[in-house]
């Protein structure tokens, strides 16, 4: 059985803070939301994931970009990048790095999730027949991606799979099960190709996406419950799952 | 009641050519045994890629030498995954007819469209295709069998009149199962006249349900082929020990290694939207199987419901269970990841044959082979 083998205290260096539980859920209203994945090459699979967690065979990240034109964090885009993982046999993507574009956006997420964001300068556009995306850090690309040929799906054809944040909590080092909830109105397909990723700005260097697998983009809202679950780092989850108390 | 062992030839890590060799030649062992204690059917899975949890990528093979180390027991190949970039159609009938013919008629052909992504992406399959190849493959592998001039014009693959050869031992084919993993595919199988072959360990309720829905659906199939397969079997797995204590403590975590095993598949849903696939893999069905009535007596023995673990009075009474369901046949799995070392998984099997077994049939009852319905009036058609 293959499991995560990555420095849990060299991943605790970068991880944020929760300093606090949050009960209400954090509302994005009329998201547009592109998810791309990827297989990654196999030398990463495990280095890339703390002991808690297992790498799915081919590994494989998510890219997940949010246009979030109203809600409790105001307007801004965000951007993360997750690794697909298994906590116990549940499927989750672990987040090695997330951009957003606005400060509020920024320490929210950061705050109340543990998403590891930074802002960053995101160009997300969507068009008739497909969609761009462009993030850039002090003025270096960090990431450049599009998708076209839209095929209209239902919305219950794309699989949203909950996120895993490292964050120093209450509980103490965690990470954080962020169940987000797409309520989609529309959503397409798209073939994607991915012109430039850098490792290292989403986390680690060795993430290496090479192989494109699909795209979809979707018109939703989102809702980001409370956070109801965390689990230890360094423990697999079958045991080092618990819940969060708010008392 | 019908009894298999069914094999993912699961291979620990570190990887070693000696480990999979040892799987394979171990795997063999307990066939050859299981053939001398009257068990019905010996089930190899086809995958391919997923590390640890079955490298079984070419079951015709492993089966082919079964058929030559055992004398009566059934050979059920599946579930052969019926997309064209893995298998050609014409390939998948001239080997089951090949298999047939060498085994003495004692073939069992399953289909299945696969569900990962790891497997459909590495043969390049668009996965909104798969029903409707496998569809193609279930309609055309009878004819193939069954006329002398076979030509086809479809979706999936083309070919002017030929005659595939050879033809099966068995007349006029051997019996056709589809693997069902989500919920409806045993509709699928019904409606088309096939058996039903589980291959996720649903719990009671669930598996009653679709038990009663495909025995009613069955009735007014449209078959496929020329013989109609009304049977319903289960996977489940097997460790039997005169003390219950001993058997958990092997048994559950084999059980739990497996699942887990097969949780950590990426699944096909996961990686493309598609419509194809709606739900993740079998985990889910995996999961459903843990929860058990509070007046489950094997709760008490710590033992999982349903489960094929326990002590030869647990196992009888969770395969009548089993069989006051509607469920005519169950195909164990014998290890996981070789975590059962081999005597064990061998004196488990005589086990179950000496106390289990002739509880579920009559002494005779070893040498009947289940004979599957002609269809009657069943005419091919070569040119649909």
């Amino acid at each position: 059985m293959l499991v995560g083998t990555a420095s849990v205290e060299a991943l605790a260096a970068s991880a944020p803070t929760i300093s606090a539980w949050r009960e209400q859920a954090v509302e994005l209203r009329g998201v547009t939301c592109l998810q791309v994945t990827a297989e990654m090459r196999r030398a990463a699979r495990e280095a890339v994931l703390p002991p808690a967690l297992h790498p799915t065979i081919p590994a494989a990240i998510s890219i997940q970009a949010w246009r979030v034109r109203d809600g409790d964090l105001g307007a801004f885009d965000f951007v993360c990048c997750r690794v697909s993982c298994r906590s116990g046999v549940r499927a989750r993507g672990f987040t090695t790095g997330a951009c957003a574009s606005t400060e509020r956006a920024s320490s929210g997420l950061a705050g109340i999730f543990g998403f590891p964001t930074r802002t960053a300068t995101i160009d997300f556009r969507q068009g008739y027949d497909g969609a761009d995306l462009r993030v850039e850090v002090k003025g270096k690309t960090i990431l450049a991606l599009g998708a076209t040929s839209p095929e209209p799906m239902g919305p219950d054809d794309v699989q949203y799979t909950s996120t895993l944040n490292l964050a120093h909590t209450p509980n103490g080092l965690r990470l954080v099960q962020v169940e987000a909830h797409h309520l989609a109105s529309k959503i397409d397909r798209l073939t994607a190709h991915l012109d430039s990723f850098d490792g290292e700005a989403f986390g680690d260097a060795r993430l290496r996406p090479y192989h494109v697998v699909s795209a979809s983009i979707a018109s939703e809202d989102i809702s980001l419950p409370g956070v109801r679950f965390v689990c230890r780092p360094d423990e697999l989850a079958f045991t080092g799952t618990e819940p969060v108390s708010r008392a | 009641m019908k009894f298999g062992i069914f094999f993912e030839l699961s291979t620990p890590r570190p990887f070693s050519r000696e480990n999979e060799w040892r799987v394979y030649h171990n795997a063999l062992e307990q066939c050859r045994l299981a053939d001398e204690l009257g068990f019905d059917h010996v089930w190899a899975v086809e995958h391919h890629f997923l590390e640890e949890y079955s490298h079984s990528s070419s079951p015709e093979v492993f089966l082919s030498a079964v058929a030559a180390q055992t004398r009566r027991i059934r050979l059920g190949h599946g579930a052969v995954v019926c997309v064209p970039e893995m298998n050609h159609p014409i390939r998948v009938a001239e080997r089951a007819a090949a298999l047939d013919i060498i085994s003495g008629g004692r073939l069992e052909l399953g289909t299945a469209r696969s569900s990962t992504w790891t497997e459909l992406g590495g043969f390049g399959v668009n996965p909104d295709d798969t029903k409707i190849t496998w569809e193609e493959f279930v309609r055309v592998l009878p004819q193939m069998w069954m006329s002398e001039e076979f030509e086809w014009r479809g979706k999936s693959f083309s070919m002017p009149a030929r005659n595939v050869l050879p033809k099966p031992l068995q007349d006029p084919h051997p019996p056709l199962w589809v693997t069902v993993t989500s919920p409806g595919t045993e509709l699928d199988a019904a409606r088309r006249g096939l058996g039903c072959l589980g291959v996720s360990a649903a719990g009671y309720e669930e598996q009653e349900r679709r038990t009663k829905e495909y025995h009613r659906v069955i009735q007014q199939c449209e078959p496929v082929g020329g013989v109609v397969n009304d049977q319903v079997h289960t996977m489940n797995f097997l460790y039997c020990h005169e003390d219950y204590r001993v058997a958990r403590d092997i048994g559950v975590p084999m059980v739990t290694a497996f699942n887990v095993a097969n949780a950590h598949l990426y699944w096909t849903r996961e990686a493309f939207p598609t419509r194809a696939y709606q739900t993740l893999g079998n985990a889910g069905a995996a999961m459903k199987a843990k929860s058990r009535p509070a007046d489950d007596p094997s709760a008490a023995k710590g033992l999982p419901e349903g489960v094929g673990v326990g002590d030869p009075e647990h196992l009888i009474a969770t395969i009548k269970r089993w069989e006051s369901i509607g469920v005519t046949g169950i195909n164990f799995l014998l290890n996981a990841m070789e975590m059962v070392p081999q005597e064990q998984v061998l004196e488990s099997l005589r086990l179950f044959a000496r106390e289990v077994m002739p509880k579920f049939r009559d002494p005779g009852d070893r040498s009947r082979v289940y004979a599957p319905t002609t269809v009657p009036g069943f005419v091919s058609d070569p040119t649909c």
